[in-house]
Order: structure tokens, then sequence, then C-alpha cells
């Protein structure tokens, strides 16, 4: 478990992520509201290279980051299950079609859903202990 | 010109027609999925799912708006991002059938400049007495998914001055409203609740008033009423605490808003300045705004409340003015994009 105090070390933990990653991960990302997931996501696409203008997809879904410049990571891909009700309601979005073994695919309130079994390849906890600090815990799921 | 346009970018399936009168747009139907009884529609049980409830409604609503042969419309005006990717693609191809098969001319328009739009959009009750916005207008889009400050030098010509650098302004309304244990769509909710409420009960920051440009964020808002909410959440039972914390945190925001709005246009100098988006049907935002602009002498458009969320009339009203500057696209070769920027 790392401890954040800050956004810029919060970006700083993400970027350790990013440097395990070479595409084709599937990362679920587990907070309450304001904990910073996408403040995670915004130091984790940053570190890979990507310009993109990273915000929180609750009400557009998902979004999608153009990376240029990283050997084999082309795209991050960043959903959110926020306003989701229904499993079924997955099958709109495709998902399927964004597993790609150039892309990451980054989901956040995945446990909007519980009963989905998201086959993810890493489990990204983020707490609050105060205004300002945040426990961030990263689990690499084996296969 | 007789237009008629299909939006499907992300919840909302909708179809409108729509013509000028004098570079006015008049709506002659406006159909939004939410907004109808969906019965009398399609006749039966419609999938509660984004894509494929676009494509179960599609065409029966646009059979509702339009003759079988498409007599009597112009062109077709089709929402082709940003959005939702599955979601954009249904309206794009059924827009891209109906132009080639009917032989009529193809408009994509974006969503966003659809929002600003809207301002174009004669209400009936105002018929013959509307004016429309002047260039250079600064455009305000504020809704769950966007919070831009837009420059529109003439039709077809924007430049983003700002946006959201984390959550959407109507994001961060719904969310609090979650926290406050409203139902969904937070913003009416706040809205209704801070009316009881003291705007002064609490200080909420302002967020990014410090920095000298047109961007926002909304995360940090966010996060602070939910500090305040942990402090002792045994208050969350009294009315009075919750409509304090709703009046509070719209002061904060709609604040934010209308100063960093002002603050641009002093900048920009722009003839007019436009309200777009789902927020902008928030009662407190629009008063503040427009004291504010008549303060500084520029005039200020609020788009009707019925065409401030997700519509397709908004699309014609966009659709109408790219029509008039030869604004087609080959009906084979149009492909969504989500990510579009304005």
């Amino acid at each position: 478990m790392r401890i954040s105090h800050s956004l810029e070390e919060s970006h700083a933990i993400a970027a350790v992520l990013a440097k395990q990653l070479v595409g084709g991960e599937r990362i679920i990302l587990i907070g309450d509201l304001g904990a910073g997931k996408t403040t995670f996501t915004q130091g984790l696409v940053a570190a890979l290279g990507s310009t993109a203008r990273v915000k929180s997809p609750t009400f557009t879904v998902m979004n999608e980051y153009p990376v240029t410049g990283h050997p084999t990571i082309h795209r991050v891909v960043h959903c959110d299950m926020y306003r989701f009700t229904a499993p079924e309601e997955l099958r709109a979005l495709e998902l399927e079609e964004y597993q790609s073994p150039d892309t990451v695919l980054i989901i956040e309130w995945p446990d909007a859903l519980p009963t989905v079994d998201w086959h993810p390849t890493h489990i990204v906890r983020i707490g609050h202990i105060d205004e300002h600090s945040r426990s961030i815990v990263i689990e690499e799921v084996g296969e | 010109m007789r237009i008629l346009a299909i939006e499907t970018s992300c919840d909302e399936t909708a179809v409108a027609v729509a013509h000028d009168i004098d570079d006015v747009i008049q709506i002659e139907t406006s159909l939004v999925r939410s907004q109808i009884d969906i019965h009398t529609v399609y006749g039966g049980v419609v999938p509660e799912v984004g894509a494929r409830q676009h494509l179960e409604m599609i065409m029966p609503m646009i059979a509702r708006a339009v003759r079988p042969d498409g007599a009597g419309i112009d062109a077709i005006a089709v929402t082709a991002g940003p959005g939702l990717a599955p979601a954009l693609r249904v309206g794009v191809e059924v827009a891209k059938t109906l132009a080639w098969t009917w032989g009529k001319p193809l408009v994509p328009v974006c969503h966003l400049e659809g929002h600003i739009y809207a301002n174009w959009i004669g209400d009936e009750k105002t018929l013959g007495t509307v004016t429309i916005p002047a260039f250079p207008i600064l455009a305000l889009i504020v809704s769950g998914g966007h919070t831009e400050l837009v420059l529109m030098r003439d039709h077809g010509q924007f430049e983003r001055l700002g946006e959201t650098l984390d959550d959407a302004a109507g994001e961060a309304f719904d969310k609090v409203a979650r926290m406050l244990g409203l139902p969904y769509p937070g913003g009416p909710a706040i809205d209704a609740l801070a009316l009881k409420g003291n705007p002064h009960a609490f200080a909420f920051p302002r967020p990014m008033l410090n920095r000298d440009d047109a961007m926002f964020s909304f995360s940090g808002l966010k996060t602070a009423v939910l500090y305040e909410l942990r402090k002792d959440d045994t208050r969350l039972t009294d009315e009075g605490f919750r409509a304090d914390i709703a009046a509070s945190f719209q002061e904060a925001i709609v604040e934010t808003l209308v100063e960093k709005t002002m603050r641009t246009a002093g900048k920009c100098a722009p003839k007019s300045i436009v309200l777009a988006g789902g927020v902008a049907a928030n009662a407190l935002l629009r008063n503040r705004l427009t004291v504010a602009a008549e303060h500084r002498g520029i005039p200020m458009f609020l788009p009707p409340f019925r065409y401030s969320l997700d519509n397709a009339a908004m699309i014609a009203a966009a659709g109408y003015y790219r029509a008039q500057h030869g604004d087609f696209t080959d009906p084979l070769t149009l492909v969504a994009h989500p990510n579009q920027d304005i």
C-alpha cells in the first residue's frame, strides 16, 4: 500500500503502474466518490507519454485517449460504470472491440455492476484517509 | 430549407424536423425518446440498453416525423461526434442510408456545436420577436459530460478557450445530489432544494478562480462537499442542513461558472454570450449570467428550456447553417467520430 498526500504523489504512484504496462491490460479502479480515480487515470495516461485531456467519463461513459511514442501501447480506453444499473447494458458498449494488445482498458466504478466478472489484470483500490491523503493499493491479478 | 435531424450520441434517441424563417429556426417536430410514450411509437417493450435502445427506437421515431419517401425534406443532419461510439454509429448509419436512398444532401454536426445552436431556435411564444446572437459569440457549454468556453467568430468557426480538467459541472451537480440522497438527475433536485437553503452557510471552494485562464475543475468542489458531510453524517436527516449544503454548493459552482465566463468575455470582447447544454436549465445560473452580462452591456442568450438537454432540434439548427454553406458529406463515407473536437 502506498500513501499519497497530493495530486502529484497520486500521479507518481500511477506512473509506477504505467511503467509495467505493455498493452492489453484491463485495470479496474475501485474507490468512493472523490477518492481520486480520475486523478489516478490522469497520472497513468500522462506517464504513458500521452498528452490527451483525461476527464471523468461518468456521463460520456467511455473516453478514448490516443498514445503516441510508446513502443507497444497506442491508446487508453477509460470507461465509467457509475450510471449503469444492469449487466445487459454492458453489451451496448461492445467492450470486446476495445480489447486489443495495443490498448489499455481502465474501468471506473466496476462495483456498480457487482455480478459482472471483469477479468482484470490489475485492481487499483483507492481509499480516503483524510481530505488530502489517500491509500492506493495496486494488485496484479494472476492468470 | 427543411431539415431532418438525428441525434444518438449518448443516452437520448432524438429526431427533429425544422425549417427556417429568415435565419431563425422553427421546429416542426422534436421527438426525444425519454420524453415520449414509448409504447405509442414502438408498440412494444424497449430494451433499457444504450445502443440497442437507439436501434429499436430510431426508425419508429423517424416514421412519426417524415413521410416514407422523404418528400419535403431538403437535407439530413446527424450528430457525428463526440459521443459513445456504438450509440453514435446508429444515428450516423441511419442518416447515411436515408440520404443515399432519398438522394438528399447529408450534413454531419458536432454535438457541442448543436448545443450552442439551440440559441437560434425560435420559441413559439416569442415568434416574430426572436433575435439571433451576433458574432463573435462567447458560448458557455455546461452539461453532464462537458464544461467548455468556446469562442465562435462566425458560423462554423469555433475556438475552445477553456474546459474542465476533470469533472463536468453537470456531473458535480449529480454526484452531490447523490451524496444528499436526491434522485437522478441531480441538477433539478439541487436547484429545487437550494431554494430553501442558505447559500452562505458553508464556504465551499470556488475552483480555479485564482487562475487567469478559462479552465475549470469541479472534482475538488465535489470532494469538499463530501468532507463537509463526513464531519457528522447524522446531520443528513435534517432537511434544513441538506438545503444549506445544496444552496452553498450551487452558489460555489454558479459563481465559478459566471466569474470565469465574464472574465473571458473581458478578454475576447464578444458581441453576445450564449448559454448551452443541460445545466442551462439551472435557474440560478440563468439569472446570474443574465445579470452579469447586462452589467457588461453584452446581450445574453439563453436556450429554450426544452432544447437545453440532448435533443435533435439543436442538431437541425446547426445543420441548417452548415447546409447554407454547402458543408455536405458523401453519405457513403461518413463515419462517427467519438473523439470529435469542436
